[in-house]
């Protein structure tokens, strides 16, 4: 059983200060759905608020269509899985996982039955009578989920499950979460600050700056049609140039900027006249060693400053006339020995390729 | 020899000196223990007993001398003492641990003042603590007249559990805010977020948590409350309780029944101690185990060889055990060899006294003097000036 959650105009204060502005969205029953956004940026303070730990300032709560507004964290449908897992340590694995169930007198066999479905699901068969302590970090984060599925809650709230765990760790625990929530079916509310973490598992995220969501969508579309610069940057790697808009035709635009001249694509919904002050974003993957064959709709005349290596793709820094800063990354499997640093080249690349935003402040990393 | 030795040797010097110091009047007055002398002392050392332990005495003088096993008054206020302390750990303990909670809900500058107020009882002297109890509950007695009121605000132990409990409850409130510390807050919210009610977190989740707490508070109550006097003392109206009978008793000369007291409470300590350092080690001997089981289990190909040394470990405390053993077998030696214990002893040595003490009775006998010369001759008023002026050279001296 899964419920859809609705989170209407809702904004928490602390003192003056709004941890979360005006927030709405609507997430569908049985949807992964991410908020992602940079530290403090209000995400656990929203995910309080739909646990019913913070009441809202403003706005409501609902679940199943039913306002949550009065209702304790321990009469609603949710489960939250902490940001430090909040394990009991004093108790074993199988007594932390049936505690649900323990408060609410079912039987000890029942309670062990249920405990061992659920270690089977985390595969963690015959490891109930351990102790907390004894678990790797990985056991820890599936021991938290199982504790908060024995219930059979209709939403899960995962606050940054996986951000101590190490990186290949991470990535095994990724797919993890994503099979359990398809087993289980029910509504995953995902908080990350990794917006890798959030493109692989999420069906759509939700960007969030300073208390505001900036954009709701399926993860393609965040990353493809970023709607601001926050999101742009933030949301995978980006490299912006600043100008002012030269012309508008239909969806492609001019940029007029000191490096030159460059065509970009404009979604529909922004609101851009000739002369406003815009950024063109590119991203580092868009951007193309030049070849004979390749006809590319603009020229970025770039100075080559470091280089690195990735592993399955190589970084270059450079840097344009301007001292605009550009990244771009060319797979290992092309060769760029003569590729030197302080070398000029010519980037291409393609005007769908790059989306043009009005001026506003980036995510700083 | 260099700078370091010297520092060495210092050290060692200093560490002997404190803890003679610390442990020196202790094992004196356990030694004097076991002298059947009527007053506690090492020199001279008359014969080896058990007596101020059981039966004590009866004086050549006809003074009586209770061991420890015959006085009444010391059983009673032992009783009353451990009624008294399990009174005090029933009432702090609890006062102690909802008031450490609360802090950890008062939010803001609020928290301060409530802080420096929970602390106060400590600051106050235990005599006015004393006192005032006994004033509020001698008015609230005086005001109900003759019911349970009036009864209990008479009561002595009933008054000086309310009285110790008063600042004992402070040092109990400190334990649990230390612990409550290191308690991560975010356990409860998962508790309830698991569906359990505010009632079922404090009981599944706090009260776990703190059982260690609890265990030390109560034993830190307990032991404070027995061997408190200055508040008790007031409070405790005509009862007795085991400092205040030792106090009263000190009063009228000590007596080595009391060095035979204070050596069972040292022995009770120490075997305590003992007891809760090796149930200490043995738990934590199982937890290294169960960890190092994890351990192998965990790596498959374990690569952790680990080679026991078995064998006799030397312990520290050898120096210490064979000069103990060296002392007691040569006092032991020097016991026996001159005869000086048992009942044979005692009965020599109280002869001894009793005959020396009818001496000086008979020398007081012959010395007596007339009615008339004790009350200072003609002159009257004081005795030693009635001596003097009755001493027919004073005045020689001088022609009048
Ligand atoms: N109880 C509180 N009182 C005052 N301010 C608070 C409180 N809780 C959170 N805040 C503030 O609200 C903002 C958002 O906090 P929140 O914990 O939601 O951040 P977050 O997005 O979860 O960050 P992180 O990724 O670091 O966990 C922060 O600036 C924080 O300082
Ligand atoms: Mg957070």
């Amino acid at each position: 059983m899964s419920a859809d959650v609705e989170l209407s105009n809702v904004s928490v204060t602390f003192g003056s200060f709004f941890a979360a502005k005006n927030v709405s969205v609507k997430i569908e029953g049985g949807e992964f759905f991410s908020f992602l956004g940079p530290s403090g940026c209000g995400k656990t303070t929203l995910l309080r608020a739909i646990s019913g730990f913070q009441d809202p300032s403003e706005g409501n709560v609902l679940i199943d269509n039913k306002d949550m507004s009065g209702i304790g964290p321990n009469k609603r449908p949710t489960a939250l899985i902490f940001q430090n897992l909040a394990l009991f340590p004093l108790m074993t694995v199988s007594e932390n996982i049936a505690f649900s169930l323990e408060v609410r007198g079912v039987s000890k066999t029942d309670r062990q039955k249920r405990a061992d479905e659920l270690l089977e699901l985390i595969a963690l068969e015959g490891q109930g009578e351990k102790k907390v302590h004894q678990l790797s970090g990985g056991q820890k984060q599936r021991v938290a989920i199982a504790r908060a599925l024995a219930v059979e809650p209709k939403v899960l709230l995962l606050d940054e499950p996986l951000s101590a765990l190490d990186l290949k760790l991470r990535q095994r625990m990724r797919t993890e979460l994503r099979e359990i929530q398809k087993r289980v079916n029910i509504t995953f509310i995902y908080i990350t600050h990794d917006q890798g973490e959030a493109l692989t598992m999420s069906d759509r995220i939700a960007v969030m700056n300073e208390g505001e969501l900036e954009q709701v969508g399926p993860c393609d579309e965040v990353y493809n049609n970023p709607r601001t610069p926050f999101v742009a940057t933030f949301v995978g790697e980006n490299n912006p140039i600043y100008g002012r808009i030269k012309s508008i035709d239909g969806k492609t635009v001019e940029i007029d900027t000191p490096d030159g001249i460059f065509r970009s694509t404009i979604n529909d919904n922004t609101n851009l006249n000739i002369n406003d002050d815009a950024i063109a974003f590119v991203r580092p993957e868009s951007l193309f060693l030049p070849r004979s064959d390749d006809n590319f709709d603009n020229s970025l005349p770039v100075i080559i400053d470091s280089f690195e290596f990735e592993g399955n793709i190589k970084n270059f820094y450079a840097h344009l006339k301007s001292g605009t800063k550009i990244k771009f990354s060319v797979p290992n499997a092309i060769d760029t020995s003569h590729i030197k640093n302080g070398s000029s080249i010519n980037l291409g690349f393609d005007s769908q390729k790059s989306i043009i935003l009005p001026k506003a402040p980036l995510a700083i990393d | 020899m260099t700078s370091s030795h010297v520092m060495k040797f210092m050290m060692g010097l200093y560490l002997f000196i404190f803890f003679t110091y610390l442990f020196g009047p202790l094992i004196i007055m356990s030694f004097t223990a076991f002298n059947s002398a009527e007053f506690p002392a090492i020199t001279p050392w008359e014969c080896f007993t058990f007596r101020w332990f059981n039966e004590g005495k009866i004086a050549y003088d006809g003074q009586h001398l209770a061991g420890l096993f015959t006085d009444w008054r010391l059983h009673d206020g032992l009783i009353s003492s451990l009624i008294i302390g399990g009174g005090v750990v029933l009432l702090a303990v609890p006062i102690g641990m909802a008031a450490a909670i609360v802090l950890t809900q008062v939010k803001s500058q609020l928290r301060d003042i409530y802080y420096s107020i929970s602390i106060m009882p400590v600051l106050f002297p235990g005599v006015i603590i004393g006192i005032s109890t006994v004033v509020l509950w001698d008015r609230l007695a005086g005001l109900g007249g003759e019911g349970f009121i009036s009864e209990i605000g008479r009561n002595g132990i009933f008054l000086t559990i309310l009285a110790q409990t008063c600042f004992i409850s402070t040092y109990c409130f400190l334990i649990f805010v230390a612990r409550l510390q290191r308690f991560d807050q975010t356990q409860e919210e998962a508790a309830l977020d698991l569906g359990a009610s505010q009632t079922q977190v404090f009981f599944k989740i706090l009260i776990p948590y703190l059982a260690p707490a609890i265990a030390s508070a109560a034993v830190i109550a307990f032991l404070a409350s027995f061997e408190n006097y200055n508040t008790t003392v007031f409070s405790i109206l005509s009862d007795q309780t085991l400092t205040t009978v030792i106090a009263s008793k000190v009063r009228l000369g000590i007596s080595p029944a009391l060095s035979a007291l204070a050596l069972s409470i040292i022995a009770l300590t120490i075997i305590a101690a003992v007891t809760y350092e090796i149930l200490r080690r043995r738990e934590e001997k199982k937890y290294a185990l169960s960890q190092e089981k994890y351990v192998t289990e965990k790596a498959a190909i374990s690569r952790i060889d680990k080679d026991y040394k078995v064998g006799f470990k030397i312990p520290k405390g050898i120096v210490a055990i064979i000069l103990l053993v060296i002392l007691c077998s040569y006092g032991g030696t020097q016991i026996l060899k001159n005869d000086l214990y048992g009942q044979s002893c005692i009965d020599a040595a109280d002869k001894e006294k009793k005959s020396k003490f009818l001496d000086q009775l008979q020398v007081l006998e012959q010395n007596e003097l007339s009615d008339e010369e004790l009350g200072g001759g003609n002159l009257g008023g004081n005795l030693d000036y009635g001596d003097i002026f009755g001493d027919p050279n004073l005045f020689q001296d001088f022609a009048f």
